[in-house]
Parts: structure tokens; C-alpha cells; sequence
């Protein structure tokens, strides 16, 4: 796919790659190129190294300010065709590229990244020069920061794949060489891959393929523009979402033979330096009248695929006063069952059955900001185990619903 | 039989569990610290291993570390008589956390749910 490539030094191998992939990135994408530059020199200096920025053909200057931005290790620009956008399109060519560059271990930062530092490069790398062939991130976060990740993506890959990885779509991560080999060749891709589908993706992919998996502690917290559980959700939710039931359909015979969940190893590099991150206010109210208004529309839909006893209870739940409303996990579970299930069988047009679930991702959501607003991290942490647990437990009902489908 | 490896290095709680767990059915293979604990994993290929974390020589926490860059795989129940531990990052590498009681009922669900999680190998 690679239709540009500039590559001054004409580098034709590195053992490790960090890459950046960006989108007009142009005011941002100095900082975690220095900061990469730094942590290659610092943690992998005996090794060759190389950054690469895998851009979208930015019309904003985003390739002479990576280009122009000093550093002592070589760097290489590639980007996909003008025609051609999305983070995932950048890492395919990320992937080709690291093959054939024969590295060894492949770091990836996101290019708006403000809290990037030397260590995250380290902590992102050097696991996949010993034994790991995927390294996660594991960021402090405020509890209201990541919904999708903790109310859909973790719950889910983790009660599919029995992996527990906490931030199966964080944004940054490690992958070894031949992890880039696997990701280079699978059949599976798909537009929403190609967007930002590629976080869980890859994740999937690598939990499918047996991968040694770790999750590496990054200290400080990731710090980007910060966005609000009520905030508009944008493209990515269809994405992840989409590429997450995409991904049940091809990988079905393997979900279906696992049974609870195991753990994945942290990583603890440098807790002295754990930071508390920023606060994430959260709009009650609009999260409110985005589940309510958005069920109303809807119940023709979700009646045409739901048992009745699902149905019914969810029902129940919406009927449900403001100040003592509660979206029970167990509940939560079947219905991204529910829905993963008439995906499958495609009970309404894809697009509409996502669009259909953002209304009920907003009350669980609003459920889980009501229920943790008391609680500390730690607790928040357990009742997110307590909520995986139920989607373990309810995938008897998952397992009944698809093959009835 | 499920293999049940135990590392603790008192030796009331190497035989107490021991007698219970062959009670239960489980081949209980002992050992009182971790120093060859990577070899023995690798001989032996419990089905489970069982560990204490504050031991005179070793912490479980670093056995765990070490255990989970080769065997990934292998469901480990941290046991410990302190529940300070589980909130340690270290202690996420565990399948659980069983705080040691003189009742092992507990310890044994976890056992029993540990040696149940089933991922395919292909």
C-alpha cells in the first residue's frame, strides 16, 4: 500500500522501530519523536534503531516537521496513498515496513502523545527483545477516562479470548517481529481495521495467535486531549466495536472453546514515578437523555432481535426514575451478546445495529459513573473485575444465542 | 490426577496442604523455597502452582515474574497470610489471591475454578 517513502540514510535494517503514526500531526509530532530519539539512545544504544513516522499524506507539514525535527537516530517518512486515511492504514505499512527492515521489536506512540517519555519506548521494547511477543500499555487513568475499553473492549476480548488484558485499545504498543509477520499477513482486514479498529485488532490477533502477551506499566498517565464519557463518540466506537464483531465471525471456533479468563503478567517499570492524571468530568445529565431519547427511538429494533426476557428487563431499566437509575453489568452482557449475535446474522443493517447500541452504551456508562463516583481507583479496578466475571458467566447465554443464529 | 505444585517455605502449611489436597484427589508436589522452582516447573508440568509470597529468601511476587516469561500459561493462586500484597502489580500475573486461613475452602474453589479456565491451544 505504501505509495511514499523518504529515507535519507537509506536504512535497510534496524532491530528496534518506533513508530509514529500521524495524520496531520504537524504541531504535535516533534515531542514524541525527541522523546523517541532519547529512549533509543538511553535503553537501546548497543542496537541498531530506527523512527518512523507512518503518516496519512498530511496536507499540513506534518512530514518536514517529523523530518526536520533533530535527531541521532536515523529517520524514515512513509505514507499511505492520498486517497488512503486512517491509523490502521498507517500501521499496515508500519507492518511491512518492519519486515522488511528485519526488526527484532517494533514500539508504536501515538503522534498527539503529550506524556510520551524516553521509558515508555523502553517499557514498550524491551519485553519483546526477551520472551514477549506483544506488550499492551498499562496507563493510570481516571476512572472516567477509556468507557469504551472498560465497558466494552476489556469485558469482551477477555470473556472471548480468557486474556485479561486491561487496555486492549490503548494506543500504544509493542510487538515483536514476528508478531509484525502475523499482522502483515492476516486475511482479516477490514475498513474499520483500517481506522481505528487496528487498536483491538491487533490485540485480538495476538490473543488468537497464542502470543506471548505482557502489559507493561507506563507510570505517567496518557495524556491527550481529554474527552468525557458523554462526549461525541465520533467514528471510533463503530470501529472498535464493528472490528470486535467482526472479529467474533472470523474467530468463532476459537472463542467458543474457551472457558473463564487467565491472567497476563505487568511489567512494573519505574512506579516511583506514577502520576495522578487528570480529572475527566463527566456530563451526567447528557449522558441521560442520550440513553433515554435513544431507546425511545429505537425499541422496533432492538425487540426484533432481543429473547423477550432480554427484552424486557431492558425495558425495565429505561422505565427506571434518573436518581435511582442503574444499568446492571449482568444485563450489559447480554445485550453485547445480543448484539454481537444479530451482527452475526446481520437482523438489521451493521451500521444500524452499532448506531443502535451507542443509547445503551451510554446508560451502562451512565450506570458505571453513578455506581464508582464514591470509589477510589482500586475499588473502581474491582468492580470492573466484577463486571468481566459477569461476562464470563453469562457466556453460556452468548454460546446459546449464536449457534441458534 | 491434576498436579498441584505448592511453594511455601513453612513447613505446617507444606503439610497441612498436602494432606488436604490428596484428600481431594490432587498430586501435591511440596517445595520449601524458589530456589530450583523454574526447573521443577519445567520437569514436573503441574497443572497448578500454588504460592507463597513472603518467604525468607524469595518473594513470590519476583517467582511469579520470572515463572510468567516462560510459562504464561501455567494458573497460579498467590497465597499469602497478607492481603497488602494484592494490590502490588505484580500480584496481577496471578489467576487469584487466597489470603491463608486454617479453612481451605477457599483455596480450594480457586484451585478448582484455576484448573477449569480452558483456552485452546489451537
Amino acid at each position: 500500500m505504501k505509495s511514499v517513502e523518504e529515507n535519507p540514510h537509506n536504512i535497510t535494517q534496524a532491530e528496534i522501530v518506533v513508530g509514529i503514526p500521524s495524520y496531520n500531526e504537524a504541531e504535535c509530532i516533534a515531542f514524541p519523536t525527541e522523546q523517541a530519539d532519547k529512549g533509543l539512545s538511553k535503553y537501546f544504544k548497543e542496537r541498531s534503531c530506527v523512527i518512523i513516522n507512518c503518516d496519512n499524506n498530511s496536507p499540513d507539514d506534518t512530514r518536514h516537521v517529523f523530518m526536520q525535527t533533530p535527531t541521532s537516530n536515523p529517520k524514515i517518512y512513509i505514507s499511505t496513498p492520498p486517497d488512503v486515511q486512517g491509523k490502521g492504514n498507517n500501521l499496515r505499512n508500519l507492518f511491512a515496513k518492519a519486515v522488511e527492515l528485519s526488526a527484532s521489536a517494533v514500539v508504536v506512540v501515538d503522534a498527539d502523545l503529550a506524556s510520551v517519555t524516553p521509558q515508555w519506548v523502553r517499557n514498550l521494547g524491551e519485553p519483546l527483545l526477551e520472551e514477549f511477543d506483544y506488550v499492551a500499555p498499562l496507563y493510570v487513568r481516571h476512572k472516567y477516562e477509556g468507557t469504551i475499553a472498560t465497558n466494552i473492549a476489556y469485558p469482551l476480548t477477555r470473556a472471548l479470548y480468557g486474556r485479561r488484558v486491561r487496555q486492549p485499545i490503548g494506543g500504544d504498543f509493542g510487538f515483536s517481529g514476528k508478531m509484525a509477520r502475523i499482522f502483515n499477513e492476516a486475511a482479516d482486514w477490514t475498513d474499520d481495521v483500517g481506522q481505528f479498529g487496528i487498536d483491538i485488532w491487533m490485540t485480538t490477533v495476538a490473543m488468537r495467535s497464542h502470543a506471548p502477551i505482557i502489559q507493561s506499566f507506563m507510570g505517567k498517565p496518557k495524556v491527550q486531549m481529554p474527552k468525557g464519557p458523554a462526549a461525541d463518540l465520533g467514528p471510533t466506537f463503530a470501529q472498535v466495536v464493528g472490528t470486535i464483531f467482526d472479529l467474533m465471525c472470523a474467530y468463532e471456533e476459537f472463542w467458543k472453546g474457551v472457558k473463564w479468563s487467565r491472567p497476563t503478567a505487568v511489567l512494573g517499570f519505574g512506579l516511583g514515578e506514577m502520576e495522578i492524571p487528570p480529572t475527566v468530568e463527566v456530563n451526567v445529565q447528557g449522558l441521560w437523555e442520550k440513553f433515554s431519547m435513544g431507546v425511545e427511538a429505537r425499541w422496533d429494533l432492538y425487540r426484533s432481535f432481543m429473547p423477550p426476557a432480554t427484552f424486557d428487563k431492558l425495558q425495565e431499566v429505561a422505565g427506571l426514575p434518573r436518581e435511582a437509575f442503574e444499568f446492571p453489568p449482568v444485563l450489559w452482557a447480554k445485550v453485547l451478546y445480543d448484539f454481537a449475535c444479530a451482527y452475526k446474522k446481520r437482523a438489521a443493517p451493521r451500521e444500524n445495529l452499532i448506531e443502535g447500541l451507542v443509547p445503551l452504551y451510554h446508560g451502562r456508562t451512565l450506570s458505571f459513573v453513578v455506581e464508582t463516583e464514591p470509589m477510589n481507583t482500586q475499588q473502581v479496578e474491582e468492580l470492573i473485575e466484577d463486571q468481566c466475571l459477569q461476562f464470563e458467566k453469562c457466556k453460556p447465554y452468548l454460546l446459546e444465542r449464536w449457534a441458534a443464529h | 490426577m491434576a498436579k498441584i505444585l505448592i511453594v511455601d517455605d513453612e513447613e505446617g502449611i507444606r503439610m497441612l496442604y498436602s494432606m488436604e489436597l490428596e484428600d481431594e484427589g490432587y498430586q501435591v508436589i511440596a517445595l520449601a523455597d524458589g530456589r530450583e522452582l523454574l526447573e521443577v516447573v519445567e520437569r514436573e508440568q503441574p497443572d497448578c502452582l500454588v504460592l507463597d509470597i513472603k518467604m525468607k529468601e524469595y518473594s513470590g511476587l519476583d517467582l511469579l515474574q520470572q515463572i510468567r516469561k516462560k510459562h504464561y500459561d501455567l494458573p497460579v493462586i498467590l497465597n499469602s497470610a497478607y492481603s497488602s500484597f494484592k494490590v502490588d502489580l505484580k500480584a496481577v500475573a496471578a489467576d487469584y489471591y487466597v489470603v491463608k486461613s486454617s479453612d481451605l475452602t477457599e483455596l480450594k474453589e480457586k484451585l478448582k475454578a484455576a484448573l477449569e479456565t480452558k483456552i485452546p491451544t489451537e
